[in-house]
């Protein structure tokens, strides 16, 4: 007769980067079901909306997650942008693209990383963040921060970058290509690596489609989701494709992270190239009265910000749709019929962000 | 005399074994890029560990880590004075039950599945290791380490299959990737520690040092391959050491199904041939 | 099969200096615009308290009667709100860290050494000993 523990997976795990507690019903070490539960991070920003005029509630939103802050500073900016219909200026639009584009560097590198210690090697994930220091240090010498940015704001970017510092950058990424071309090698050829990742996780394309699946978990099943495609910022002046694959199990979605992160240095080349001269910001005046929703594409998926004013200096209500929230569900049905062994590495692979989903 | 090498190991393994786990945790390291710690960090660790508060589930599990440390260090010290080396290996397995035994009586999940792991592990180095013993008896003709030590023969050159087995396997007990699947020196697997997730306070200080007499022990085992040439034994005896060092640093987990299928190859592989093609040329002699 | 692929790698580093640093033995890395703490001039500051109401972690407090402008740095996160509002530019972001303490509270207080503050009276001045 089988068996049935229940482990409890989390909140406190060495291997999870953010609280998430899954509580795993195991027979003889396969997972039959797993039960999600979130809250450890909540922190009630939402209601922080009340408190802090609009203009300074960036600094609380960029603060939902360390890993993808700024591009949660650059929707906030939109949908405030666009409730008060504020023509940000063409420079800002670019300077934002390189520094969305820079983020999920940064995000992607961080996250391989933290994958390949989840599997047990930890010479690997010293290695993804070796170069992840790089794009940390190119991001705090011209945005102005390593984690936390600070520079989008209402109606434009805060720091510009001169053209030196634009042509020192370009000359890195080329550096930065070849490191981590390195890095992914190992992730992707090695045999060994191969072994924990490949057939496990599959997620079906028709499941993922109905599931919500977003990001590299939706697109790794072959699902054409990239809300880059409609053309926020500069996206639209830009020309790239999105990275797809078809298998479904952890190694096509780890597979989509390490093309992106060559497609992201792409893009930044070509907004180098593009970038014209002129202001980076408009002034702001009156109050936002309105709603809307932006939609923004984060490097774990699709976020959705939604911003309603009454015509005060306060917001009324702010709400935000994380990616994660969205992967939860396939996550659920991903680890069903898999070992133990295997379950840190699929959580590792749709990418929680946790203080994102609870903010 | 021999008594007198057992009771020196009794004292000085300890700090060797220390010495070496601060040496490898260096290198490592550097292996990945980092300054690392001190190389007397392990005795750090030990030192804190052994003044910490004692928070226990079920007294028993202190008899049986107790049991752990002792029976380890009696098996090194038997080794160290020429005992006999099948005994060896068997009061290995028996100090291994008793951790086992300690995990499995603290109820907690990690901990059943660490300890279920363990013995999978076990049961895949095994094999492996009384080969060795098989080959080094039909090499030398005799069970006791002091004679395979004093042996005039280069067993390396009539054991190569066994020594690479050996070599294979010796990843299961140091704890290394790509076999540390019942409790790695890191803590960050599925199963938190493993098999010693539930221990601590002066229980985990016990168990490391007795996984320092281990890796003594181990070493030992890696030094009767080249017995007849003490200087050439030592620098193998580092050169191996070192192999496990960037095994550890060039490879993920691997599952246990897999490490026990690859391990019982390699034990049939390299091992029964090697051993057969002894027994064959040994009745030639004889 | 391909196997020891990060082999490679791990010895080329084991050969070369290591990555990281032995910080705070070693200063930290930093560049012009690190944020690493902000400081006031209290010669050219006018307590106006602008930065007090921009400050999004309600960090800064004024006090004109007691003429100090004082910083909780545990609530600080170098956003530079403050300096980019203040109208007489003095405060401003410099690129050190505050220093790591064990107290735990961290609250710096500066009396201000401006004469002429537009809205208050002038402070009484010590008679100068003859």
């Amino acid at each position: 007769m089988q068996k049935r523990i229940v482990i409890p997976f989390g909140p406190q795990h060495p291997v999870l980067p953010e609280p998430i507690h899954l509580d795993l019903v195991l027979e003889d070490e396969r997972v039959v079901d797993a039960i999600p539960s979130i809250g450890y991070l909540h922190r009630g920003l939402e209601k922080l909306v009340d408190k802090r005029e609009f203009p300074e509630y960036v600094y609380v939103i960029e603060r939902t997650c360390g890993i993808c802050s700024f591009i949660h500073g650059l929707s906030y900016c939109q949908a405030v942008e666009e409730m008060m219909k504020i023509e940000v200026p063409e420079r800002a639009l670019f300077l934002r693209t390189i520094g969305s584009e820079y983020s999920r560097l940064h995000s992607h590198l961080l996250t391989l990383g933290c994958l390949a210690d989840g599997m047990g090697f930890e010479n690997l994930f010293m290695g993804f963040w070796r170069v992840r220091e790089r794009v940390l240090n190119r991001m705090e010498e011209s945005l102005g921060g390593r984690v936390i940015q600070g520079t989008c704001k209402v109606g434009g970017v805060r720091k510009d970058m001169d053209g030196e510092m634009l042509e020192r950058m370009k000359a890195e990424l080329d550096v930065l290509d070849k490191e981590m071309k390195e890095m992914t090698g190992v992730l992707l050829r090695d045999d060994a690596v191969k072994y924990r990742m490949k057939g496990i996780g599959v997620l079906p394309k028709k499941d993922a489609f109905e599931l919500g699946a977003v990001g590299p978990t939706g697109r790794g099943s072959g699902v054409r989701i990239d809300l880059r495609e409609r053309g926020y910022a500069a996206y639209g002046k830009i020309g790239f494709e999105p990275v797809l694959e078809t298998a479904g199990d952890c190694y096509a979605r780890t597979a989509v992270r390490c093309r992106e992160l060559l497609l992201s240095t792409r893009i930044i080349r070509q907004c180098i190239g593009k970038i014209p001269d002129g202001p980076i910001e408009t002034k702001v005046t009156g109050n936002p009265n309105g709603e809307y929703a932006s939609r923004v594409e984060q490097p774990r998926g699709e976020a959705v910000h939604y911003a309603k004013g009454d015509g005060g200096r306060y917001l009324k209500r702010f709400r935000i749709r994380t990616p994660t929230f969205a992967n939860i569900p396939s996550l659920v049905h991903m680890l069903k019929g898999y070992e133990l062994a295997d379950v840190p590495v699929i959580i590792m692979s749709i990418d929680p962000c946790i203080s994102c989903t609870e903010r | 005399m021999e008594l007198l090498y057992g009771l020196i190991y009794l004292v000085a393994a300890p700090v060797a074994g220390g010495l070496l786990t601060g040496l490898d945790r260096k290198v490592s390291a550097r292996m990945q890029g980092r300054v690392g710690p001190p190389l007397l960090q392990p005795f750090y660790d030990v030192m804190k560990h052994f003044q910490k508060e004692k928070v226990v589930v079920a007294k028993i599990q202190n008899v049986f880590v107790l049991g752990y440390l002792l029976f380890m260090a009696f098996t090194g010290a038997l080794f160290f004075s020429g005992g006999d080396i099948l005994l060896v290996i068997f009061a290995m397995t028996l100090s291994h039950v008793f951790l086992v035994l300690g995990a499995y009586s603290t109820n907690s999940p990690y901990s059943f599945i660490g300890a279920e792991r363990e013995l999978v592990q076990m049961m895949a180095f095994e094999p492996m290791v009384i080969l060795a013993a098989a080959g080094m008896y039909l090499a030398t003709g005799s069970f006791y380490v002091s004679d395979i030590a004093g042996t005039g023969k280069a067993l390396a050159l009539l054991l190569p299959g066994l020594l690479l087995g050996f070599l294979y396997v010796l990843a299961f007990k140091l704890r290394k990737s790509p076999f540390d699947i019942s409790s790695s020196r890191h803590a960050h697997q599925e199963i938190v520690k493993g098999i010693t997730t539930e221990f601590t306070g002066s229980t985990l200080g016990r168990v490391e040092i007795a996984e320092w007499y281990e890796l003594v022990l181990m070493l030992g085992f890696v030094y009767l391959f080249f017995g007849w040439s003490p200087p050439l034994a030592l620098v193998a005896v580092a050169l191996a050491y070192f192999l496990e060092l960037v095994v550890d640093n060039s490879f993920p987990r691997l599952k246990w199904p897999f490490a026990v299928k690859s391990s019982w190859v390699a034990a049939l592989a390299l091992g029964m041939t090697n051993v057969a093609v002894l027994w064959y040329f040994a009745r030639g002699v004889v | 099969m391909s196997l020891f692929r990060m082999a490679k790698t791990a010895l080329k580093n084991l050969a070369s200096k290591p990555a990281t640093q032995m910080y705070p033995a070693k200063p930290a890395r930093k560049f012009k615009s690190t944020r690493g703490r902000v400081e006031n001039d209290m010669d050219k500051c006018i307590l106006c308290g602008l930065c007090q109401r921009k400050c999004p972690c309600v960090a800064i407090r004024v006090d004109r009667d007691e003429r100090t402008w004082e910083i909780d740095r545990f609530r600080c996160v170098t956003c530079g709100c403050c300096v980019e509002v203040c109208p007489v530019k003095s405060l401003r972001m410099e690129n050190d860290y505050t220093k790591s303490t064990t107290e735990p509270k961290m609250k710096d207080s500066y009396k201000s050494t401006n004469p002429n503050i537009p809205g208050l009276k002038p402070a009484p001045q010590k008679k100068a000993k003859a």
